[in-house]
């Protein structure tokens, strides 16, 4: 009896590559390979192993091939290798033309399964890295910086590509037990899309059977700090406006039965570079404060560069964001005190009927359009894995089909709130910004045009609203401290 | 209806001849104000793209203090009409599920819209509306302008802005490539004074002769025709043609150099003075295919600089199809300020080196099928197909333009590269930025 418990443990056990299989008339062949692990799983002191492995896998060479081989081969199919590593998944991405599949494949899979661990690659990538760090997100793009700094202060989590001094001490023996402990089996989904020919998915699949079997890799998050009053961090760096990005944790992902409630709420209120946006209208379309403010219940990094979100970038903890892009620095107090007051309204006032109506109306066809690629489709299908729930626009669809106005605005009171908030600003004159948060003087606006009377009035509001805050609450640090 | 089902059958159904790079049917139709409409049916399912490419960009910005205006202006058309003021817009593009915005560069105004196909009326009717009828007040004017200074303060933080600016600035003289779509930062504070400007631009260039309609999707062109026509068939003629500056012949290399107050990687930017795309597609393609050769992922020249001495970590460029003549642009982004004359040095030498041999014809034949695969691989949606074009309709107005591009690259020899890159790499077309990190002095 003994035995047999034994046994039927271990096949429950036994690790199983999960495979997504849309076979279609496309050409063009869509390869997905996301495995459940990423940056959350990088040991201590070696911050930034996740995505180095991921970037050696998809940008390097293999055993047999260095880098420069792998180029020739795929430049006269114009075919490529992807990757992307967040906090809990790292995925690799790959497409090709159906002409070129059997060399295509071949060479990627020696890529991801037999890969070539060459100095000459470390370096490389970990340069790039390393710029991505200490160029691209410190000095060269200001609203990402105030966004992975949230995140870093909320969380208590790194950037998803590590940090500079564990990245310069990072050898290839790290990369390669993160590899052989990460890359497995029990980790792996495997989705592919288009015109393959029958039993290519299965030969996919058992080709990848030659990875480790391996465990689940899913580690406990960091525990979250309690929040218990607002802080304020400015970034202090070179630049010409004031950006911000301030929120929460929430206790929502899709996994949770109010996302399609919140979703709605925050498509109403601030949905990604759309101009429909109630806070959009507010800061940028009546008072031009700036280029766009918007709001998001999901991490959404390189929004600046893009409409839609990219998938896989999964979490089992998300936070509730403003994003403010750069305003002025005479008009930044001002813009602070606006987008809290758009947010109160959104906590007290919720929706009205109309404006859920209009929103629902909206979702229900837009959703589709995030599947308009089949390698969003694939993305969205691994995702709705991950949290548990069905096909994403059709989840989406059928569950706000179902909701009132009041659920709406009862999830938005139950998981928002207008207090205890994060509040990252990047701002050259850090110690002015801070003098004037401190302070609480009055912020008035003057515009280059007559406003309406409504609008006058609410300024009026708006320039005295009271942030109540305590030195204590309000740092300045140095860039050059983050993702150090 | 005979001649449309003609031309779709023509052009083999949504299943085009195989020496054909666009691999859909389409109608091609102009209505008698000189509007043109271009439908591509595709098989992806309920959603339409709806793309309205005006060929007006910042080439057109000739008077002084006007540089970004046609930027700007693509702003204020989201500033409503009497019909149809913002809210009601919308309102009627959220109805339908749409994802909507628009974009400006030196040669055309896109605003795109890609939507649940049965919005296709009402959004027709929408944006013909504006097109036909903005009507916007002072005051949004005003307002409007600082969102357009705000976009600007996003951007500058990112060295490459100001690379190019400084590129264009000292590259030309006169001609209105001069100034970067974005505009210079003096003009963009001016903006919210200029409400009459805004309406003269408008009154000239906004008319059906410079805006082609291209709508990809889930379709009926029959259809599609109909309703265009009753909805933008009321539109006006009688486009001004803009008096664009004539650049003179460079007659020497030329440099500068931008110092960059905050740390960054060094920079260089190299550009050769080349024709326009419509002027000479021949010259162009061959263009494109030297770039390819000469700094594509799979040349020595990236092997060399990226993944042997790892001097660099960005390499790219080429040629890009202008109304008027531009540059063919290198960019060079390096890890050491030290290297700039040596990674300079093997740029010039390798395009020099496409005057002195003829290009290995292996080598000819991947690149050549690099760019028939990649265009291939960028059809997966609608949307795509739409943006694909966008950019040949606004200097061509045919889609018929891309398969010439394509049977273009299939016919060059090496000898015919070696000529163009003898015509154009000369050392007085050439214009070389560099951009380091200098603190400022105190």
């Amino acid at each position: 009896m003994k035995s047999l418990i034994l046994l039927l443990a271990t096949v429950t056990l036994l690790p199983a590559i999960e495979l997504i299989s849309l076979p279609g008339q496309s050409p063009i062949i869509n390869f997905r390979f996301v495995f459940r692990c990423g940056s959350l799983n990088d040991p201590k002191g070696k911050e930034g192993a996740a995505a180095l492995t991921a970037a050696l896998l998809a940008r390097g060479g293999s055993r047999s091939t260095p880098y420069s081989g792998i180029i020739e081969k795929f430049y006269p199919m114009a075919a490529s290798v992807d990757d992307q590593t967040d906090q809990e998944m790292l995925t690799i991405t790959g497409v090709t033309h159906v002409d070129n599949l059997e060399a295509y494949y071949s060479t990627l899979r020696d890529m991801l399964l037999d890969p070539g661990w060459r100095p000459e690659d470390l370096k490389r990538l970990r340069d790039d890295q390393l710029t991505s760090l200490r160029v691209a997100l410190r000095q060269q793009n200001d609203e990402e910086l105030g966004k992975e700094v949230l995140y870093n202060v909320l969380l208590g989590t790194a950037h998803p590509n590590g940090t500079v001094s564990a990245l310069e001490k990072l050898t290839l023996a790290d990369l390669q037990a993160f590899y052989r402990q990460h890359l497995t089996q029990a980790n792996l989904t495997i989705a592919l899309a288009g015109n393959y020919p029958a039993g290519f998915a299965d030969r996919v699949k058992k080709d990848f059977s030659r990875l480790p079997a391996g465990r689940p890799s899913a580690v406990k998050r960091p525990a979250l700090r309690p929040l218990t009053q607002t802080r304020v961090t400015i970034v202090k760096k070179q630049t010409r406006a004031v950006a911000y990005s301030l929120g929460f944790p929430i206790a929502v992902t899709r996994a949770h039965p109010d996302f399609p409630a919140l979703l709605l709420a925050n498509t109403w209120f601030g949905p990604h570079r759309s101009s429909t946006g109630n806070l959009y209208q507010r800061m940028r379309e009546i008072r031009g404060l700036n280029y766009g403010d918007y709001s998001y219940l999901e991490y959404f990094p390189r929004g600046m560069f893009q409409f839609e979100p990219d998938p896989n970038l999964a979490r089992r903890q998300q936070i509730f964001q403003l994003w403010i892009r750069p305003v002025e620095p005479p008009t930044a107090h001002f813009a602070l005190r606006l987008a809290l007051h758009e947010l109160d309204r959104l906590v007290e006032k919720g929706l009205t009927e109309s404006d859920f109506e209009e929103t629902r109306a909206f979702l229900a066809r837009n959703v589709n359009l995030l599947l308009k690629t089949k390698a969003n489709e694939l993305g969205y299908r691994i995702d709705s894995q991950f949290y548990g729930i069905g096909e994403y626009p059709a989840y989406i669809r059928s569950a706000i089909a179902k909701l009132t106005v009041d659920d709406v605005n009862r999830a938005i009171k139950r998981h928002l709130r207008k207090d205890r908030l994060e509040i990252v600003a990047v701002a050259q004159d850090a110690e002015a910004l801070q003098k004037a948060l401190l302070s609480d003087a009055p912020s008035p606006m003057t515009y280059n045009s007559p406003k309406l009377a409504d609008i006058v009035e609410e300024d009026k509001l708006v320039s005295t609203r009271k942030l109540g805050l305590q030195p204590a609450q309000v740092r300045i640090v140095p860039v050059d401290r983050f993702f150090e | 209806m005979r001649t449309l089902l003609t031309l779709l059958l023509a052009a083999g159904a949504y299943a085009a001849p195989p020496s054909k790079i666009f691999p859909y049917g389409y109608d091609l139709y102009d209505l008698p104000n000189g509007l043109r409409l271009l439908t591509i049916p595709t098989d992806f399912p309920n959603i339409v793209s709806l793309y309205t490419v005006v060929s007006v960009g910042s080439r057109h910005e000739v008077e002084p203090g006007k540089s970004g205006f046609a930027h700007f202006f693509e702003h204020c058309m989201f500033r409503g009409t009497k019909r149809f003021p913002p809210q009601k817009w919308e309102a009627v593009m959220k109805a339908a599920g749409a994802a909507t915005n628009a974009y400006t560069s030196d040669d055309l105004t896109v605003y795109h819209a890609t939507f649940d196909k049965s919005g296709l009326e009402s959004i027709l009717d929408l944006e013909a509306d504006r097109f036909q009828n903005l009507e916007y007040s002072e005051s949004a004017f005003r307002t409007e302008a600082l969102a357009v200074n705000g976009e600007y303060n996003k951007n500058s933080s990112e060295p490459a802005q100001q690379l190019i600016e400084k590129l264009r600035a000292t590259a030309f003289d006169r001609h209105t490539y001069r100034h970067t779509t974005m505009g210079f930062l003096a003009d963009i504070k001016d903006m919210p004074n200029q409400f009459a400007y805004s309406k003269q631009f408008f009154d000239r260039f906004y008319r059906p002769e410079n805006v082609t309609l291209v709508l990809a999707g889930d379709l009926d062109p029959k259809q599609v025709r109909t309703m265009v026509e009753k909805y933008w068939g009321p539109w006006k003629k009688g486009a001004v043609a803009p008096q664009i500056p004539v650049e003179p012949p460079q007659t020497a290399e030329r440099k500068a150099h931008v110092p960059w107050p905050t740390p960054t990687l060094p920079w260089m930017m190299i550009g050769y003075k080349v024709p326009a795309f419509a002027e000479n597609m021949r010259d162009a393609a061959a263009l494109d295919l030297i770039a390819s050769l000469a700094l594509g992922r799979n040349s020595p020249l990236y092997k060399k600089l990226l993944l042997e001495d790892q001097t660099n970590d960005v390499l790219q460029g080429g040629y890009e199809n202008h109304a008027d003549p531009f540059l063919f642009l290198v960019y060079a982004r390096l890890k050491k300020e030290t290297d700039l004359p040596a990674v300079q040095d093997a740029i010039i030498s390798t395009l020099n080196g496409f005057k002195d041999n003829l290009v290995d014809a292996q080598r000819l034949e991947a690149v050549k099928s690099n760019l028939r695969y990649s265009f291939a691989l960028g059809l997966d949606n609608s949307e795509a197909i739409a943006a694909n074009l966008a950019g040949f309709i606004a200097l061509t107005r045919t889609p018929e333009t891309l398969n010439q591009v394509y049977d273009l690259y299939a016919s060059l020899t090496p000898e015919d590269l070696r000529a163009v890159a003898r015509k154009y790499f000369v050392a007085s077309g050439r214009t070389i930025v560099t951009l380091t990190h200098q603190k400022e002095a105190k």
